[in-house]
């Protein structure tokens, strides 16, 4: 039977697989979309007090207020740039990027590769 | 965030010496006492093993491991401190807190990579793993030329960004492209250094002519130098030949990195 740590991977997982952010997509957001992102791609992951902390403590020509810093997670998770598991308080946020894609040329030639460097 | 700096070393164009770059001025902080360590993210053409005196039969564990889920990244770590005292210059690093993260040089772990993609959060959780757990002062990142995913991924996080350019139209036009990126991602600190400037130009007036261009400090100006090309890779050049021209340039580019707070 899977364990409570099992199913938050899974939850993880299953979030990852529905997108993600890539760095040139950084570039075009808001800026405090962008701040925040940076912080997290640091980070990893944090807990929203840790976010929160972590942003009062933002210089005071960047600092960014409590519902701004609301508004901007809720449009980083609907996106799946960021991943929250639990709500309010308790929830973790996660950054989520997007998988690197593998080569799209025919796979004849990659298997054609791989016999050569076999030998 | 993690208390060391990630620095990452990039230029637009291949053969300007960037490798070279990260391993000399990584070489030099660490000469300082720091704790440093060096990431290969040129996955598909890595090179920077061979100035540390690591070929395929001495590397271990590799970035491409990790990334596969075979190993954690502290396995990939190549102590530079405890084992590359073998030659001149390399010599200078023995006991400094100095580690190499190498790519394959295998051509089928480089086929895999290229056919199968890779978790870029695995990437990026090395980094931060690697930082916390070595507590680095300093993550040097040396990227593959022009932009990819580990290129920009490496960018977006850095605290520093090194880019390395030639005195050559061509590198000027891609370096436009890179200074844009970093801008657009806020990286807080851009550092440029001009490399393998011929030796009868005016380096102040390239110096003035590039940071005219790009708005933005140039680090040090290197000749172009048949010293470094006879060096072959096969040593950390700064080491070997601290006196020399290129050395003393090289050193006020590590001067840079560490005067940044």
């Amino acid at each position: 039977m899977p364990g409570v740590f099992d199913r938050l991977q899974k939850e993880i997982e299953d979030k990852q697989a529905q997108g993600g952010i890539t760095a040139l997509d950084l570039a075009d957001l808001p800026p405090v979309l962008r701040k925040i992102m940076r912080l997290m791609l640091r980070e990893l992951q944090l807990s929203y007090p840790q976010l929160t902390e972590a942003v009062a403590s933002f210089p005071d020509t960047e600092r960014i207020p409590r519902n701004d810093l609301d508004e901007a997670l809720a449009a980083l998770t609907s996106q799946s740039w960021l991943i929250r598991i639990g709500q309010g308080e308790k929830a973790i946020y996660k950054v989520n990027l997007r998988r690197k894609a593998g080569s799209t040329i025919a796979s004849g030639i990659w298997n054609t590769l791989d016999s050569k460097l076999k030998k | 965030m993690a208390g060391g700096k990630i620095v990452s070393i990039h230029s637009f164009r291949g053969g300007t010496g960037k490798s070279n770059t990260t391993a000399n001025v990584a070489s030099q902080i660490a000469l300082k006492g720091k704790r440093v360590g060096i990431v290969d993210t040129d996955i598909q053409s890595p090179g920077i093993h061979v100035l540390f005196g690591l070929d395929e039969t001495k590397m271990g564990r590799t970035l491409n491991d990790f990334l596969h889920g075979k190993c954690p990244i502290s396995e990939v770590a190549f102590n530079v401190g405890e084992k590359a005292a073998d030659s001149e210059g390399r010599a200078k690093l023995a006991g400094k807190e100095l580690w190499l993260f190498p790519s394959s040089i295998r051509g089928r772990e480089i086929s895999q990579i290229l056919r199968e993609g890779y978790d870029v959060n695995r990437l990026n959780e090395g980094f931060q793993t690697i930082l916390k757990e070595l507590k680095l002062d300093y993550l040097f990142i040396d990227t593959h030329p022009g932009l990819n995913e580990e290129t920009l991924l490496s960018i977006a996080i850095s605290d520093i960004l090194i880019i390395v350019l030639r005195p050559d139209n061509q590198d000027f036009q891609g370096t436009a492209v890179t200074v844009d990126i970093a801008r657009s991602l806020d990286v807080p600190h851009l550092i440029l250094m001009v490399n393998k400037a011929v030796p009868k130009y005016d380096f102040a007036d390239i110096q003035k002519q590039v940071e005219d261009k790009f708005h933005a400090p140039v680090a040090g100006v290197l000749p172009l130098s048949f010293d470094i090309a006879d060096n072959a890779s096969r040593d950390i050049f700064s080491l070997r030949s601290p006196d020399h021209d290129w050395s003393k340039a090289l050193r006020g580019v590590a001067d840079a990195v560490a005067a940044v707070k």
